[in-house]
């Protein structure tokens, strides 16, 4: 049998040979067996010493040639295999992508300090600076300079936790106005958000203690627009675009004008639901104009400066905005309730 | 306040419905907390006449009767009421009425008989005695006059009224009254308002032959005006007065006494009225009661008066504490025959501190607290010896005594409209300032900018410029104000370095699986007892409330761990396995003081764990991470708070300062708050967090040469403790150790009794170059040397 014919033998055999091969492995000692040292493409290269010497390069070219298209028809081969043999462990891999996962458990921050989070973030924004002060204060800054004077009919409406004559828990944060007033030069922009107590038993809607933010603005022609501007931007970031705010005349000692404030129902955007009672607005807060009064005990020059104030229960913020209908769930510390925060 | 519509209508006779009033009156700031319609639940009641009315055949309390409601067919009606007779004028609930109570009325057969409706009592329609007397007692009301057959009794009885509650602002007491909140419903609906005229008719006499008057505190009563009226015929009132009080939420009680209700209602001036044959030598003198005196007051109840405490008083003993409730004995009964009424003003807050000490709280005394105008006392004594006239309740004997010494002057305030419309923030013109003002009965002089404003009688509340604004403002419309942003000079703004550092905290504390809770910051003095505390501990001294709600919330806590613990056993008890909770909130020091002398204000932060994957060591983990991301180092040793374990108890150091403890609750304290599974707590100090906290630096360049790494198991005595032993051998290893970790903790009576093998595991780096063998070997070796004076050696 000649090179020729050899070598086309051995090429079906590796045809046929490799047709079975399914794995990596086998087709290995395929290779070994036709081009391995002591393979058989091997052996015929080497058995050309028998030949005529005028008949070896031509055959020596025919056994180059066949090394090099056995070697190619391996390579493609193995491509071949591992192509499958990945599929097939994609395959084994599978899982059931269904299947309920562990989560990493991750905490939340209480709902009123998210909502004072959110308020302070909304006008430090606009330049205000976040002030804080003392809990237990004195009756001179929680009354006195906010012209509420002993016996006047307004402390009425503020059921005082007393720790002696001169000492209470403040009652609103309006004592830190008086604070920032005589701490500080126009212009004035400060809110003071924190705790506050009244002596109000525990229900669904009241607590004895609550929280409060207070705004302040001091400086020089500030008028009741700059505080409706002001809100109005308070309402639309806290609450989203075309919640507004509505002004209705009230009266608070501190203030003069003073206004209570309403914002858009944001359930129903103004059309009017349960939830605002079919009016279409939500009674939020409370401001005005800072009254001559307590700008003179502040130390402020009413001629020159004018100012204006609010301020905004924290708890009703919260309660709104989360659908919370019962107040003492927000300091009970219940997982279940604190968990679905977010 | 209440106010049904046709008391305002009486002196606004174009005021809108009640609807639309309620909504001006909001917005021009009277309050209108609802409106409602008194006989809204009452339709289809209707008189009718009881044509005959005989016993009912199966029934021997039951009555059989043919009514006539005004149409061709009388109905027939089974009626259970003693008093029914043939003749009467009576409600009749038709088929298909609705009454009080969603009842509704339904054909029917009452022990056989039909009854075409139900013949009402005054309970059944809504309508008490006082609102509608009925003829006799017990049972149906009957009608005491002529009505037409078939008309609808609400009209009658006054139950088709709509009634505007009010509520009325701290500084407007002249809205306390009808005349007051009738002003603001004309302005607010741009109508008029319709002052009656007075009359007042003398009937002879002379007041001075009657009674005296001395006023002894002219501080406390700055106007006292007296009058008399004798041949006093107390009866009931008529039906149109006895619907007004009604309305306005008052019962009526005889003519009389409605007559000072209804001028109190209608004017704000609280009346009293004396029976003058029970006052002792016809001599009223109004003086603070002296010490031992007392007085028994109009409900019956006892009360022992102090000096401060006004009385109106006989010439031997009080008979009437001022402007809040009249006494027992001069009460008019219906054998008076000769009687004074008052009309006075107290000061505001003696009344109020009378009133609370008393614990009385009356019409009266609510309106003197408030603030009474001086000025308008004599139209309201005017106005009640008009009615007393008009409904011929008595003689007005002529003559009055009124006791003013110092009269009170008008009140003006000068403004400028320019700087009125300013402040308001609207382009309101003097034109506009001055119409306005003018409408609530301001006096106006105006020059050009210039305003001087005479302030009306009862509006003690407008003192200065700003109230004018608020005035003005509030009628122009609030609805009216623009918005703008503000202007000037811009500031900085931004949290305080406290605020950003407890937001990290949060941050990072809910980002490790906690939950932020909140308490109170009031708690019950016993719950540091539950503690275990020592007895000198500084956390007993907690500053108490005066007035507190209760005992669980009397003093100012001093730790959050009580809280804390009963927040974890909360959940424990509510069937949650697993929680991680923090709180950041105050405690208040009474012992040291600011310079204000206020109780030093401490920010702490409370942390606490239970659940089958915790333990001791994974709060430590979740402490220390919290730490290392502030920035702050701590060594780590034994603690002894009473509430805790005593061997799962750590403090935290940074040098000489105590940041706080860590470690599992003492099983004792577990019992005090009943939590029936272990739980881990850290009670950490913010301030010295917060102080101890350092910024990053800059970042370390990446290591260029390769890292090496050795472990090391050292056997070791059981109590030895691995924290300073880590510390030790880290720093005797010198610059090359990079880091050191703790892999493994393993005991086994292999090692032997009392012993643990720990396997630390040691990373040298050399920053320079790649390390040769000698110099990790020396390192090792001087390791192991420090590991032996802690009489640890290598496990073989």
């Amino acid at each position: 049998m000649g090179v020729k014919e050899k070598i086309s033998e051995l090429h079906e055999r590796m045809l046929s040979e490799m047709a079975s091969a399914e794995n990596r492995q086998t087709l290995e000692e395929i290779r070994v067996h036709m081009l391995g040292k002591k393979g058989e493409l091997t052996a015929l290269l080497r058995s050309m010493g028998q030949l005529a010497p005028e008949e070896r390069p031509a055959a020596g070219q025919l056994i180059n040639e066949a090394r090099e298209k056995f070697t190619g028809m391996i390579e493609k081969r193995a491509a071949e295999i591992k192509v499958r043999e990945r599929e097939l462990a994609l395959e084994r891999e599978t899982l059931d992508v269904t299947q309920p996962v562990e989560k990493p458990l991750i905490g939340s921050k209480h709902p009123i300090n998210r909502v004072m989070d959110e308020m302070v973030e909304c006008f430090t924004g606009l330049g205000f600076e976040v002030l804080e002060g003392p809990e237990v204060e004195l009756d001179h800054y929680n009354f006195e300079l906010m012209n509420i004077p002993k016996n006047h009919p307004a402390r009425d409406a503020q059921d005082t936790f007393y720790v002696d004559d001169n000492i209470v828990l403040r009652t609103h944060t309006s004592p830190m106005q008086a604070r920032a007033m005589l701490t500080r030069k126009p212009p004035i922009r400060v809110i003071c958000p924190g705790r506050v107590y009244r002596a109000d038993e525990v229900d669904a809607t009241h607590s004895p203690v609550f929280h409060q933010m207070e705004g302040l603005v001091i400086d020089k022609d500030v008028n009741m627009a700059d505080l409706r501007g002001t809100l109005n931007a308070f309402a639309e970031r806290i609450y989203g675009k075309g919640i507004t705010t509505r002004f209705r005349p009230s009266f608070f000692p501190f203030t003069e004008p003073s206004t209570e404030v309403d914002l858009t129902c944001s359930a129903c955007h103004g059309a009017g639901c349960r939830i605002c009672k079919g009016t279409g607005w939500i009674e939020v807060l409370g401001g005005g104009m800072v009254n001559p009064k307590v700008l003179e005990m502040c130390g402020i020059d009413s001629s020159v400066y004018s100012g204006f104030a609010f301020g905004i229960g924290l708890e009703r913020i919260a309660m709104l905005r989360y659908g919370i209908k019962d107040m003492r769930l927000m300091y009970e510390g219940d997982v279940r309730f604190l968990g679905q925060f977010r | 306040m209440k106010v049904p519509m046709k008391w305002i209508r009486r002196y606004v006779p174009e005021a809108p419905s009640a609807d639309v009033l309620a909504e001006k009156m909001i917005m021009i700031g009277n309050a209108v907390e609802n409106v409602e319609n008194l006989g809204s639940e009452v339709e289809g009641v209707v008189v009718g006449k009881v044509l005959t009315c005989e016993p009912h055949p199966n029934s021997d309390h039951l009555h059989v009767c043919t009514v006539d409601v005004g149409e061709t067919e009388p109905l027939h009606i089974v009626c259970g009421a003693p008093n029914v007779a043939a003749g009467q004028l009576v409600p009749v609930a038709r088929i298909g009425a609705r009454l009080p109570g969603g009842v509704r009325i339904k054909k029917g057969k009452l022990r056989g008989e039909l009854s075409e409706g139900m013949i009402c009592s005054g309970d059944e329609i809504g309508c008490p005695p006082e609102l509608y007397p009925s003829v006799g007692s017990a049972g149906i009301l009957v009608f005491q006059e002529e009505y037409p057959l078939g008309a609808d009794v609400k009209p009658i009885l006054g139950l088709d009224e709509d009634v505007l509650d009010f509520e009325i602002l701290a500084n407007r007491p002249d809205c306390l009254s009808v005349w007051g909140l009738s002003r603001e419903a004309a302005v607010a609906s741009g109508t008029t308002f319709h002052m009656p005229e007075i009359v007042v008719t003398e009937k002879g006499g002379d007041i001075h032959d009657y009674v005296s008057v001395e006023v002894h505190d002219e501080k406390l009563c700055p106007r006292y005006i007296a009058r008399v009226i004798r041949n006093v015929r107390v009866g009931p009132s008529p039906l149109w007065l006895r619907q007004y009080l009604y309305g306005a939420g008052m019962r009526s009680i005889n003519n009389v006494v409605d007559i000072t209700n209804f001028i109190m209602l209608e004017t704000g001036h609280p009346m009293h009225a004396f029976d003058l044959d029970m006052v002792e030598g016809r001599k009223i003198i109004v003086r603070q009661a002296v010490e031992g005196e007392h007085i028994t007051t109009l409900d019956g109840k006892q009360h022992d008066l102090t000096p401060g405490q006004l009385v109106i008083c006989d010439a031997v003993k009080p008979s009437c504490v001022a402007g809040i409730m009249g006494g027992e004995e001069s009460e008019i009964t219906e054998k008076t025959h000769t009687m004074m009424f008052e009309c006075a003003v107290f000061d505001y807050a003696a009344t109020r501190q009378t009133s609370r000490a008393l614990g009385i709280r009356t019409e009266s005394s609510s309106r003197f607290e408030k603030g009474v105008s001086v000025r308008t006392a004599m139209q309201a004594m005017d106005r009640a010896c008009q009615m007393i006239h008009e409904m011929d309740a008595g003689d007005v004997v002529s003559g009055l005594i009124d006791l003013y010494p110092h009269p009170a002057g008008q009140q003006t305030v000068d403004a400028s409209c320019e700087r009125i419309a300013r402040r308001a923030g609207v382009p309101m013109s003097p034109e506009e300032i001055e119409s306005i003002l003018k409408a609530l009965r301001f006096e106006v002089t105006r020059d050009g900018d210039a305003l001087h404003v005479v302030v009306p009688d009862d509006r003690q509340d407008v003192t200065m410029e700003a109230d004018l604004c608020e005035e003005a403002l509030r009628v122009y419309g609030y609805d009216k104000i623009p918005g703008t942003l503000l202007r000037g000079e811009t500031t900085p703004g931004g949290r305080s370095a406290a605020m950003l550092m407890r937001m990290k905290i949060s941050d990072l504390l809910t980002g490790l699986g906690f939950y932020e809770i909140m308490n109170f910051s009031f708690v019950s003095p016993r719950s540091v007892e539950k503690l275990g505390l020592s007895a000198e501990d500084a956390r007993y001294q907690m500053l108490p409330i005066r007035n507190p709600l209760g005992e669980d919330t009397s003093v100012m806590r001093t730790t959050l761990v009580p809280d804390l613990l009963r927040t974890l056993a909360l959940n424990m008890n509510h069937g949650n396995t697993a929680a991680r909770l923090f709180e950041i909130s105050r405690i208040f020091d009474p012992v040291h003081r600011t310079e204000e002398g206020l109780p030093m204000e401490h920010m702490r932060l409370s942390m606490g764990i239970y659940g089958n994957h915790e333990d001791f060591y994974s709060l430590r983990g979740l402490v220390e991470c919290l730490l290392q991301q502030l920035g702050i180092e701590i060594v780590i040793a034994r603690g002894r708070e009473t509430f805790l374990h005593p061997g799962r108890s750590a403090v935290l150091q940074a040098g000489d300062c105590v940041i706080g403890t860590v470690g599992e609750v003492h099983p004792d304290v577990r019992d005090n708050f009943e939590m029936p599974v272990r739980a881990w707590i850290a009670d950490l100090d913010l301030e010295a967090m917060m102080a101890l906290s350092t910024a990053m630096g800059e970042v370390k360049p990446m290591p260029r040469y390769p890292a090496v790494n050795r472990d090391l198991s050292l056997v070791m005595p059981e109590d030895t403790e691995v924290g300073p032993l880590m510390r030790e051998m880290a720093q005797s290893a010198g610059s090359l150790l990079e880091d050191v970790k703790m892999f493994d903790v393993y005991r086994s009576p292999v090692l032997g009794l009392g012993v643990k093998s720990i396997a630390f595991s040691f990373i040298f780096r050399g920053q320079d170059h790649t390390l040769t063998e000698e110099e990790i070997s020396s390192a090792m070796g001087k390791i192991l040397k420090t590991a032996e004076q802690y009489q640890a050696v290598i496990r073989s």
